[in-house]
């Protein structure tokens, strides 16, 4: 095993798990649909406060997309650092 | 391709102090915003024309903002908050000029402002409080969480840093794969997207969890 094959093996490793780390996708869509279906539910029954649900809704959902940015984040780290 | 701050030059040659794009990009907003602010406040009048109406229905709506999470509180705390807002929004609408990169898109930036804003709110925790009831805050409920009610306070500035920085760096190197394939018509809307939209709701947010977080740290 030279040095070669090992450094592409590691390589390649650090690509394979930033593509799975990526799965982690499946949470914030999950999240931020729900508070969307909430919010279109309140403006249906109150269409007069449209304007301060969309802001709620806008900062729960930017909120909840949390989780997602820090998969985001390592899988940027194992692309381009290891 | 490497996404993240490239190094323009060193400081005053040496080599452990880089200057990054990023960095000028900083300097640069920073100075935007002191020339804006002393040609406008320069004739100040009671009945406003219109830029200056503009300024402060800004100033204003920022206020209306930290009203219900602090009482009483809005006038003190709108210049820290303002400030927060206005820097890290300019610094995500200056990416739009072309050769300049957005200035938030580097790690430094925001966990330095992260970092700002956690000293203040344990500031204000330990003024309100006292220093023997904001160490016992650690305690509670039980003994046993001392170090999870450690980890949970420290989370808060990473948590508040990576948000800003992902959302900035996750835009930037969709544009860039895109400039790759189709540099012509396509990259308009995503600009629009990216650069507008995401860069002024994630100034928002930063603004608006760095007053929940002085809120907490008050009322407990």
């Amino acid at each position: 095993m030279d040095v070669t094959l090992i450094n592409a093996i590691i390589k390649g490793a650090a690509y394979l798990g930033a593509g799975i780390g990526m799965i982690a996708g499946l949470g914030p869509g999950i999240g931020q649909g729900y508070a969307a279906g909430k919010a279109v539910e309140a403006v249906g029954r109150q269409p007069e406060a449209r304007g301060d649900i969309t802001t709620t809704m806008l900062l729960g959902q930017a909120v909840s997309e949390s989780t997602g940015i820090y998969s985001l984040v390592i899988a940027i780290v194992l692309i381009f650092v290891v | 391709m490497n996404p993240g701050p490239k190094v323009i030059t060193y400081f005053l040659g040496n080599k452990y102090m880089p200057i990054t794009d990023t960095l000028i990009a900083a300097w640069l907003s920073v100075i935007l915003l002191i020339v804006f602010s002393c040609l406008l406040t320069r004739k100040l009048s009671i009945i406003p024309d219109r830029l200056q109406n503009a300024v402060e229905l800004l100033l204003t709506s920022i206020e209306n903002l930290i009203e219900p999470m602090l009482p009483g509180m809005g006038r003190e705390i709108l210049p820290f908050i303002g400030t927060i807002f206005l820097f890290v929004g300019v610094g995500n609408l200056i990416g739009l000029v072309p050769g300049l990169s957005n200035s938030t898109g580097d790690i430094n930036t925001t966990v330095g402002l992260a970092l700002v804003v956690f000293i203040t709110s344990q500031y204000h925790g330990i003024k309100v409080n006292g220093i023997k009831n904001y160490l016992k805050g650690f305690i509670e409920p039980v003994f046993i969480m001392l170090p999870m009610n450690i980890i949970g306070e420290l989370a808060k500035p990473i948590s508040h840093s990576f948000r800003l920085f992902g959302n900035i760096i996750g835009g930037g190197i969709i544009i860039t794969l895109i400039y790759q394939f189709a540099p012509w018509i396509i990259p308009v809307p995503l600009h629009l997207w990216f650069d507008l939209f995401v860069g002024v709701i994630q100034a928002l947010i930063f603004g608006m969890i760095s007053i929940s977080y002085i809120s907490v740290a008050r009322s407990e």
